[in-house]
């Protein structure tokens, strides 16, 4: 198991870099003076042309590009991200502020979904043919095929606007003194952001449990006299679920990418909408940032759903 | 549970009546067209699909207003026997600004996918058979593009640059081939295996033709499937982005771009015309398309019963 | 002496719904499984052999059922069970699979669940029937593998089953099958899904189960030699009927149906040298759902006989106290 981790850790290492390369390199790419988003708007504001360009040297911005990419990977490393173009703002403070909101959001979404569509998978595959199978079924196909943002949109207006159940949007108020206070503003977009994925694990969780419980070993745990409750469970469902999280694994990054427009309908603060101004604005240094951090987060989920796959199916770390 | 169980005896006990006096069916039927014709869902989506893509295609036949049209003395009109969809903020007639918006988020959504497979089959083709230090780099160049949730990558080419439908469609094609490029790619690697293949290459027959006239038929089911399905899954894409007003340009009407006009709370509220039918036709569509793919994959799976 | 028998099957239909069709897999078949003796059931495949073993077990699926009529009688300390009439699932059932009648099957790759250690599957079994503690049943474990003859047991227990050979893998479902000490043990094909070589120690052990443990074995195959090796007493089947069956001397030495006839004189024999005539039965099997009217052998038989053999299914005749025979041409002699 132990080897399996490392192994899967050193595979991580490269793509990072490559990663951290390219984004580097689309840096380079875009207009703009990368002074300015190394420097900060102030020091840019009070210098003149010479100084400028002393300051260039100094920070060696004409150095060649291999050497600035190791130096920027460096600065990356000691916490430093550059500035915002159009606020001056540190990029770093501006991640800190909004990430936990987007954590909170796209963490929410995914037990959410994972619990409800395995669940209602496993249902699903128990009583196959029936009512409740074939609802749940076309349940799942809409649920994959109507826009997530239409989706939030008809609930924002049905849930929050018209019935008033839950806020209009945002995530804290000053009214709030406990943690726990704005989940009534975290369920809408939650539940609106995992639709798709809950659709998705729904329908594999009733596939691959179907396809389990054909399977020899099913009989033979039946011939030993088990219950049938601990067979389905134990014996079905238990196997059935490690292609539903690699599953899991592979939706990921779609989780991630949703919260950019949920994040805008519930005006959820989070990073995914300050993307989306930055996209707007052109704010170049802190999209690649953003990008970055986004591809960053997913390798690290597909890395803690490589472990618990492994967890659930040992033949995995065969390979 | 007891009911259930009465009902199967009573089924089981009907078949063996049956069986016994030699009543039971005797026709032999083509199973796959057979098991398409069942499945209901896809016959619906087939003629939902056709029915809103007709009228898209022909939208000067079921409406006689111009969607670009600015007519600032209508605005805001809720939907009436002139205006079927209503008019909005400037006047623009709702229903001929979804009817010809569908002309373009098809052909977004098709032609984006049709590029993607294009480019990701002839990859995969080409890797899962020569395998390699070429498929080893476009193995990785795939697993780059797909590290990326495909929203954020898209945007970030489009911020570089800049706004056009061909833009977006290249985009599309870009960041898309990475998913159909793998299925292709793990398709071939199995097919390679087969006898059939080995005898090909025994008899030194041209890689290109063993490729693309032998083996890549034999994939084209799933192929099939696979365009269908990343159809819907780009004009829901499209509309993602024209809804955030970063997608199209604003001033082609596209499905999405109607929907932009929601991004107001005001017009949540209150004038529901502008945003809930273009968004439950964009739903249809995308349902129609998933069942069709649905119902293909059914049909042309050998592994299931018929 | 009468041999005490543990199970008797008489006139088992267990018939199969699909599509609207009725597939009569077995079609009243009927033998007893004796105490202490091996029982061999031998067939082509889709016969019905492994249907007629999972039925004892009432291990079916969904579109399959034993028929009125049926009867699958387990004595157990003098009082007759049932199983037919069992619920499928029921306690009672449960509590006899495993506790009482257990069984192997085909192929120990897939059979076992790839998830779980061999210690854990082994001990689920003693977990429901018997009320070890868990330290008990680790122990147990152990001693089970060790006895089925595998090494290092201690740590085999912690391991899955990706990580045993093909052979070991059937010890250890022999071990688990045998861990609460059943009286019947049916093993549908154990061999075939394994080199030849391999067989031949898993035979070894089916026999050591035999002698050491007085097990009553059900063994199903296709293979004649396996049936030469270890049968007390054999069924043959062909159809979802019983055509023959007797001792195993009655059927090698005195084959009366000319389906067993056949079966014989198509296998070779070893240590008769190269010269053997082997003749292939002629004609194919027929389809389940399109079957000839009368006696099934009858389109294949040398000794067909229009408008006898045709008629309908032959009745079961007692040649000898141990010897039956399903044919017509014996109805005569």
């Amino acid at each position: 198991m132990v080897s399996y981790i490392i192994r899967r850790l050193l595979t991580l290492i490269p793509m990072l870099l490559i990663m951290t390369f390219l984004i580097f390199l689309g840096l380079e790419m875009t207009p703009g003076d990368a002074v300015s988003f190394l420097a900060g708007p102030e020091a840019m504001a009070n210098m003149t042309q010479e100084q400028l360009a002393a300051l260039r040297e100094s920070m060696g911005l004409n150095d060649s590009f291999l050497v600035r990419y190791f130096r920027w990977l460096g600065n990356m490393c000691k916490g430093d991200f550059g500035y915002s173009l159009t606020s001056g703002v540190p990029i770093k403070t501006i991640i800190a502020e909004r990430l936990p909101a987007t954590l909170e959001l796209s963490l929410a979404a995914l037990l959410i979904s994972t619990i409800l569509g395995t669940i209602l998978g496993l249902l699903s595959a128990m009583k196959r043919d029936q009512p409740v199978d074939r609802i749940l079924t076309v349940a799942g196909m809409v649920g994959v095929s109507i826009p997530e943002f239409f989706f939030g949109l008809v609930f924002l207006l049905v849930f929050s606007i018209n019935l008033g159940w839950f806020p209009v949007g945002g995530r804290l108020r000053p009214e709030y003194t406990v943690y726990w206070d704005h989940m009534k503003n975290l369920f809408l977009p939650s539940i609106v952001l995992g639709l798709s994925m809950t659709a998705g694990v729904m329908r594999y969780t009733r596939s691959s449990m179907l396809d389990t419980i054909n399977k020899d070993y099913v009989k033979t745990a039946r011939s030993k006299g088990l219950p049938e409750w601990r067979i389905n469970l134990l014996h079905g469902f238990r196997v059935a679920l490690a292609p539903v999280v690699v599953l899991v694994g592979f939706r990921l990054p779609m989780l991630i990418g949703g919260s950019v427009v949920i994040e805008q309908i519930f005006q959820w603060p989070g990073i995914g909408n300050e993307f989306l101004q930055a996209v707007r604005s052109q704010n170049y240094p802190l999209v690649m940032m953003i990008a970055l951090l986004s591809v960053f987060m997913v390798l690290l989920a597909s890395f803690l759903i490589d472990i618990i796959t492994a967890l659930l199916d040992p033949r995995v770390q065969l390979d | 549970m007891k009911h259930r169980e009465r009902v199967l005896q009573a089924k089981m006990d009907r078949i063996l009546e049956a069986e016994e006096q030699g009543t039971y069916s005797k026709k032999k039927r083509n199973r796959v067209v057979m098991r398409f014709m069942n499945n209901r869902l896809s016959l619906v989506g087939l003629v939902v699909f056709a029915i809103i893509l007709l009228m898209s295609i022909g939208a000067p036949l079921f409406t006689h207003y111009d969607p670009l049209k600015i007519s600032l003395k209508e605005v805001l009109q809720s939907p009436s026997g002139k205006h079927i969809f209503g008019t909005d903020k400037l006047g623009r007639d709702v229903f001929a600004r979804v009817l010809y918006g569908g002309r373009i988020s098809i052909l977004v959504g098709f032609g984006s996918a049709l590029g993607a497979a294009f480019i990701g089959v002839v990859l995969g083709t080409l890797g899962g058979y020569k395998g390699g230090v070429f498929d080893k780099c476009v193995m990785r160049l795939s697993e780059v593009f797909m590290s990326f949730p495909q929203i954020i990558l898209v945007l970030l080419l489009v911020s570089m640059v800049g706004q056009s439908m061909g833009n977006l469609i290249m985009i599309f094609i870009l960041t898309g081939w990475g998913g159909i490029y793998r299925m292709t790619r793990s398709k071939m690697l199995s097919i390679k295996q087969e006898e059939y293949v080995q005898a090909l290459k025994a008899f030194d027959v041209n890689p290109w033709l063993i490729c693309f006239k032998h083996m890549l038929p034999n994939a084209l089911g799933p192929i099939l499937v696979n365009i269908t399905l990343s159809t819907a899954m780009f004009i829901l894409q499209e509309a993602s982005l024209s809804f955030l007003g970063l997608g199209v340009p604003l001033q082609i009407a596209t499905w999405g771009n109607v929907l932009n006009a929601a991004n107001d709370l005001q017009v949540l509220k209150s004038y529901w015309w502008l945003w809930l039918p273009v968004g439950i036709v964009i739903s249809l569509f995308v349902l129609s398309i998933n069942f069709i793919g649905d119902g293909l994959r059914d049909s042309s799976d050998p592994s299931q019963m018929g | 002496m009468q041999d005490e028998v543990l199970v008797s099957v008489k006139n088992l239909k267990t018939f199969f719904y699909q599509s609207g069709r009725c597939n009569k897999a077995v079609n009243g078949v009927s033998f007893d499984i004796k105490k202490g003796k091996t029982l061999c059931v031998v067939g082509e495949s889709g016969c019905g052999k492994s249907v007629t073993a999972s039925s004892i077990l009432q291990l079916l699926p969904q579109q399959a059922r034993i028929e009125k009529g049926s009867e699958i009688v387990y004595h157990k300390d003098g009082k007759d069970i049932h199983i037919e009439n069992l619920e499928r699932n029921g306690k009672e059932m449960r509590s006899l699979r495993g506790g009482d009648i257990a069984m192997i099957f085909q192929d120990p790759m897939t059979s076992l669940n790839p998830v779980y250690t061999i210690g854990w599957q082994i001990g689920e079994m003693l977990q429901y029937h018997s009320d070890l503690t868990k330290k008990e049943r680790r122990a147990k474990e152990i001693e089970l593998l060790q006895a089925m003859g595998i090494p290092l047991a201690e740590q085999r227990i912690d391991e899955y089953p990706f990580e045993f050979s093909g052979g070991m893998r059937q010890r250890a479902m022999i071990a688990m099958a045998m861990s609460c000490n059943p009286k019947v043990l049916i093993a549908d094909e154990p061999t075939t899904a394994l080199d030849v070589t391999i067989q031949a120690q898993v035979f070894d052990l089916i026999l050591k189960l035999k002698h050491d443990y007085h097990m009553s074995i059900m063994l199903i195959t296709h293979d004649m030699g396996v049936v030469a090796e270890l049968a007390d007493e054999v069924v043959v089947m062909y159809m979802g009927n019983v055509v023959e069956k007797g001792t195993l001397d009655d059927v090698f030495r005195n084959p009366l149906h000319p389906y067993t006839r056949a079966l014989l004189k198509s296998i070779p024999v070893l240590g008769k040298g190269r010269e053997q005539n082997l003749q292939p039965i002629r004609g194919v099997t027929p389809d389940s759902l399109h079957r000839p009217p009368g006696c099934q052998f009858g389109p294949r038989c040398d000794f067909f006989k229009k408008g006898v053999c045709d008629g309908g299914l032959p009745a079961e005749k007692w040649v000898s106290e141990t010897h039956m025979v399903s044919c017509f041409n014996h109805e005569e002699s």
